[in-house]
């Protein structure tokens, strides 16, 4: 065990460098390394647990209510929520909020420790207000699990239906004694050929429970194998850049796509006569056939191109109400083929910035993913999003909607700076398509000096060339005078 | 009242600046009207039509666009390289179009006649065809060279200035470092020194300025290491090296004649030619018999004797470019100038002055080699435009004057305007005066305009066809094609680019494509992919191997395929689209390639009916259809149709019932409109059987076995 988890780092490390590869799980941070025997204290115990596993995209979705009680003598702020070793790479967006209070921010939450030997890793919770002794609370948990679907058969025909299993423990994995628990399962169909644990089975929901007493850390598998024909869309990596021009009054958008189908692979090679003959009943495969991204309304000159060029298949449909972009890659990307584009649009930058009534700062205003929204949905390995405002914006400050890896300021040169501009970088990992609707908050100062260095610049730069072309015509060179 | 306006910027110290910041704007709307006619292809795609750096090519295109992007870089402008290769070719149309208004001026004292030479230069077809956007050719670059190089030299020759000479020698190195074409040139300049000296013109300006251009131009020229020390070595060069040599006899020989006497000078002079001419003769057969100069090559043959490359080089036959040019296609490409062009070279001849005599030979021997090879139309397009700006600009420098012509000594001064019955009259008067000295010029303001009406519709005609010709037959690119939907809107097929990026993104890094060399330089740029072989493989006998594995048996081509390593066979396929350049068209010319090679294997008629046509249907003979190129085309297409009606829509005819069966290959990709079709080679068999049963195995030829069983289970009931 130890020393396959060590290859799996190590290479890791060896791959790091190369972009669109596998980040499978680049170490996250962690601020406090615990002990390598730690268990949680046993100052909670849940005394009652209603988890809900959503299988209807191409990732897993995971809403957890639980009803804690505080045990202890004393007051308690700290609830842990343990994830296996290798499972809790692939976790993301993990989220808690006061199930009675939605509207109240969510509490922090954090990696506690990475430590690749141990097996079990833990996220730390912390109240806002600490729970006191005997007192219950209701959390609501929300994380997705990404890369936890395997296609079975993983090869098959290009017509074939194509089946994932899922396999899970039926009782949530607690740190803490759970006094009664239940487990919901949502499917998007119900061919579910297989499955083990006898689940009480309606239509497209099983339910597993109710289970009383079970103790901290316990486990029991099960497993599913479903009906899932529609590609399992995922991005290796993203890499979306906003760009601001304060002069232009323009919001320039970037989105670089590294996607894979990770769906089951084609039993034999790919027969462009079947393909051709299934497209006029379009029935459902596995294969990836188009993207649909919505814009911001108002959006406009959007761009696909790839590699080698304009992707002459995208269509732009723009009105009041709405700005679909619909993509279609040049080719149908099915189980293990790999597809990466670009895409690019420019909007109105009123409508996502705001200066601030008082001295020189602005407040922007942007949704953090744009991506394709589909049914299956599209689940992003690592997002590295760049903010690129304005040359001169300084004391740059965010909000972030949802788990940020890293923050990074640096300067990005281009068109005739001379300093660069000021750009914000943010990594996050194991990011899903719901992350769409949640919008980043920069704020930065802009005087207005920074506005006006660029026209000087260049006014100076053309005065230069002019003095040297006038400098030059007056030079005489010929070697003598008739 | 605009006139009275105007008056004061147009005569005079401040005329002469208005005029001259006329002509510059004129020159600038000029250079980008020649830059935006080459963009229709933009629109279309944004990429350069895959050349990737090889080590065998000249370098100055790719020096050129890497001190661009560098340049841009430091001025920080974060152009793509890619962009910048696009649009190469239309910035330096823009400075051709600069370069011809140049010489242009050089030739005529007409002001018009440069910016005449300049707009149709930057308009016409026949440079367009090489440099639209994203045609990253060496063409593009060297055209540009080319012309320049022509203007500097005649500056220098006007001159006899060092200066301009060395300028010659440098924009000379600089095109040696562009385009194989340098070559014309190397010849031209030679030509053109060597037809003054026989005129009598030698003058010590023609020593200064050829003698710098061929010592510094034949230094810079050998700094290019493609080109090393071919210039004095080939043959290609001697004529250049002959005229240095005669030159310095000349000039010898001039200084002579200053010193001594005439008559010694005579007996002189025919002594010194027949002993020069004897001694340089014999050491020129001495140094090629011996191979220290290289002979003629064979391209250059191919340029007197147009039968002789399909004969010797099939290969250099097989690109279309290469064929002779039909005659259309100088109207096509040159329109009304083809016409002008024979006037203009006639006015050259009544001036003759130096840069005349250049402008003369150059038309001849261009018109000559734009006749034997389409591609060369290229460098009869700049003589074109100048002759045709000397015709037009001379017109309408006599038609397009407001003023009459005022007659120096007649009575008519006064009342000329309109009234040109009297001056007519007065002029039979005194016809004898008239004669002695006649009044140049046009009266009738009718026959002016409608002269200048005529060339104006002309000039207006030859937009129109610059633009229709330029958007529908030279912007297309070849891996994009364009149709129209019965709507009217615009369909694309981008087959090339599907197949290719799916090679790309779904195949093994180092996996080796086999394809006809047409395709090499777009798998390699666009596919990212190692070829066999591509557009710069000259190695015949490697593309007549990859022709020998296209045009033979599965049983044959499977062991050169294996030997080579490949892992996919691309094929191009029109017969669903129509689209007529596709491999089965191509085929012969694999065929012929490699029965180069392997005369006893492949034999081009076999693959020709007894009745001698070259058929794909029922009637195609055995080796046709078991080539694997044609098993390759037509691998499964049956299965499109219903049964037995398969249909080629390029060669129009029915396709056999049956289609070809593919043992050692399999279908990988095929396209959207099944332009590409790509094929795996497959492994060797597990079991070590040949491809042919295991195929046969795996379909369940079961009634061969179950015959067998069934025989043996009579066997024991008995």
């Amino acid at each position: 065990m130890r020393s396959s988890t060590l290859f799996v780092i190590c290479q890791c490390s060896a791959f790091s460098s190369i972009a669109a590869g596998s980040i499978l799980s680049t170490p996250l941070s962690s601020h406090q390394i615990l002990p390598d025997n730690f268990k949680p204290p046993q100052v909670f115990k849940n005394a009652n647990l209603l988890r809900n596993i959503n299988l209807e995209k191409g990732y897993v979705k995971e809403t957890v209510n639980v009803v804690i009680e505080n045990i202890d003598a004393k007051e308690q702020d700290t609830y842990y929520i343990p994830f296996k070793a290798e499972a809790i790479g692939n976790v993301g967006g993990l989220e808690v909020r006061d199930k009675k209070d939605p509207e109240k921010p969510a509490f922090r939450s954090e990696v506690v420790e990475y430590d690749p030997y141990s097996p079990t890793q833990f996220y730390r919770v912390t109240l806002s207000t600490p729970l006191a002794p005997s007192a219950q609370q209701t959390l609501s948990i929300n994380y997705h699990v990404l890369s936890a679907l395997a296609p079975l058969p993983a090869t098959i025909d290009q017509q074939d239906k194509q089946y994932l299993l899922y396999t899970f423990s039926t009782y949530w994995p607690s740190a803490y004694v759970t006094e009664k628990q239940k487990t919901k399962i949502k499917f998007s169909t119900a061919d579910i050929p297989d499955y083990t644990a006898q689940p009480l089975r309606e239509g497209k929901t099983f339910t597993y429970g109710p289970f009383e007493k079970n103790p901290a850390g316990v486990e029991q598998e099960a497993s599913v194998r479903y009906e899932f024909t529609r590609p399992i869309t995922h991005a290796t990596l993203l890499e979306r850049d906003i760009e601001i021009s304060q002069w232009g009054g323009n919001l320039a958008t970037e989105e670089r796509y590294w996607l894979t189908n990770k769906g089951a692979h084609l039993a034999g090679q790919f027969s462009r006569v079947e393909w051709a003959r299934t497209q006029h009943y379009s029935p459902p495969t596995s294969a990836l056939r188009g993207l649909t991204l919505p814009l911001q309304v108002g959006s406009l000159n959007p761009y696909f191109t790839d590699d080698i060029g304009n992707v002459s298949t995208s269509r732009f449909r723009s009105n009041i109400r709405e700005a679909n972009l619909e993509l279609k890659p040049r080719y149908p990307v099915f189980g293990g083929w790999k597809y990466s584009f670009k895409v690019g649009w420019d909007a109105n930058l009123g409508s996502f910035l705001r200066k601030v009534k008082k001295g020189d700062g602005y407040v922007l205003r942007v949704p953090f993913l744009e991506g394709p929204k589909m049914g299956e949905g599209i689940s992003y390995e690592k997002v590295d999003l760049r903010v690129i405002l304005p040359e001169g914006a300084t004391n740059v400050l965010y909000e972030s909607p949802i788990p940020v890896l890293a923050s990074e300021m640096s300067s990005h040169k281009t068109f005739m700076d001379t300093l660069g501009r000021t750009t914000l970088k943010l990594t996050a990992m194991n990011v899903v398509d719901e992350a769409r609707d949640k919008d980043l908050i920069v704020t930065y100062d802009y005087p207005l000096m920074a506005a006006y260095r660029k026209p000087l610049t260049v006014f100076a730069g053309i005065m230069t060339v002019f003095a040297t072309a006038w400098g030059i015509g007056r030079l005489d060179v010929s070697i003598a005078q008739p | 009242m605009a006139v009275e306006v105007l008056e004061p910027f147009l005569k005079g110290d401040t005329g002469r600046n208005t005029r001259g910041l006329l002509r510059l704007i004129i020159l600038c709307t000029i250079a980008a009207a020649a830059v935006a006619s080459r963009l229709f292809s933009v629109i279309r795609t944004w990429h350069p039509l895959g050349r990737v750096t090889g080590g065998t090519l000249y370098p100055g295109l790719m020096v050129t666009s890497g001190i661009i992007y560098h340049v841009l870089r430091l001025l920080s402008m974060p152009v793509d390289i890619r962009n910048i290769c696009v649009l190469l070719a239309p910035g330096f149309s823009g400075l051709t179009a600069f370069a011809s208004y140049l010489i242009t001026s050089e030739m005529t004292t007409s002001p018009s006649a440069g910016l005449l030479a300049a707009v149709f230069m930057g308009i016409t077809p026949g440079y367009i065809s090489r440099s639209v956007a994203g045609s990253y050719d060496n063409e593009a670059i060297a055209i540009f060279l080319l012309v320049f190089t022509f203007f500097l030299w005649i500056k220098s020759v006007k001159n006899g200035s060092a200066m301009w000479g060395a300028l010659t020698a440098l924009f000379y190195g600089y095109m040696v470092s562009a385009w194989g074409g340098y070559v014309f040139i190397t010849n031209l300049l030679p030509l053109h020194t060597f037809v003054l000296i026989c005129m009598g013109r030698y003058s010590p300006r023609l020593y200064v300025s050829y003698s710098t251009w061929f010592s510094l131009g034949t230094l810079a020229s050998m700094q290019v290491p493609f080109v090393g020390f071919l210039p004095i070595r080939s043959s290609d060069h001697m004529s250049a090296l002959g005229v240095f040599g005669l030159l310095q006899l000349v000039a010898f020989v001039e200084f002579i004649r200053q010193q001594v006497p005439n008559k010694q000078f005579q007996t002189l002079l025919r002594g010194l030619i027949f002993v020069v001419f004897v001694v340089s003769m014999g050491v020129l057969v001495l140094l090629t018999v011996s191979g220290v100069i290289a002979p003629w090559s064979g391209r250059f043959y191919s340029l007197w004797d147009t039968g002789y490359a399909k004969i010797h080089i099939p290969i250099i036959a097989s690109v279309s470019e290469h064929q002779p040019t039909a005659w259309p296609a100088f109207f096509f490409d040159l329109n009304l100038m083809i016409w002008l062009f024979p006037a203009g070279v006639y006015m050259c001849f009544q001036h003759l002055k130096d840069e005349h005599v250049f402008v003369v030979i150059y038309a001849v021997l261009a018109s000559y080699f734009a006749g034997v090879m389409v591609r060369l139309m290229l460098t009869l397009t700049p003589v074109v435009c100048i002759a045709a700006a000397l015709a037009i600009s001379s017109i309408l420098d006599t038609y397009l004057v407001a003023d009459n012509p005022i007659p120096t000594e007649t009575q008519s001064n006064g009342q000329a305007t309109g009234d040109s019955v009297k001056s007519a009259t007065n002029m039979i008067k005194d016809s004898l005066r008239s004669t002695r000295n006649p009044v140049l010029g046009i009266y009738s303001y009718i026959s002016k305009a409608s002269v200048v009406g005529a060339v104006t519709t002309y000039l207006l005609l030859f937009v129109l066809h610059c633009t229709w010709v330029t958007s529908n037959a030279y912007s297309s690119p070849s891996v994009v094609l364009a149709s129209k939907l019965p709507d009217g809107s615009q369909h694309i097929i981008d087959d090339y680019r599907e197949a290719y990026y799916w090679l790309r993104q779904n195949t093994p890094d180092k996996a080796k494509i086999m394809s006809w060399w047409d395709y090499g330089y777009q798998i390699g740029g666009m596919a990212d992919r190692p070829t066999l072989v591509d557009n710069n493989t000259w190695n015949n006998t490697h593309i007549a191997t990859v022709g020998k594995a296209m045009s033979s048996r599965e049983e044959v081509s499977y062991p050169i395929l294996r030997q080579h390593d490949v892992d996919y066979v691309l094929v191009v396929f029109g017969g669903l689209l129509g689209y007529s350049g596709d491999d089965i068209n191509k085929f012969l010319w694999m065929v012929r390639i490699s029965e180069g090679i392997w005369p006893d294997e492949i034999n081009e008629r076999n693959y020709f009916t007894a009745r001698g046509e070259y058929r794909v249907d029922d009637e195609a003979t055995p080796t046709m259809r078991n080539s694997l190129m044609y098993k390759m085309s037509y691998y499964n297409y049956n299965a499109l149709f219903p049964a037995g009606q398969a249909q080629d829509r390029v060669r129009g005819s029915k396709l056999p019932a049956e289609g070809p069966q593919l043992s050692t290959l399999e279908e990988a990709f095929t396209s959207e409109n099944w332009i590409i079709r790509i094929y795996k080679v497959k492994d060797l068999d597990n079991v070590g059987r040949d491809h042919a049963s295991a195929v046969a195995f795996d379909k369940g030829n079961k009634k061969k076995k179950t015959a067998k069983r069934r025989g043996a289970r009579v066997l024991r009931v008995e």
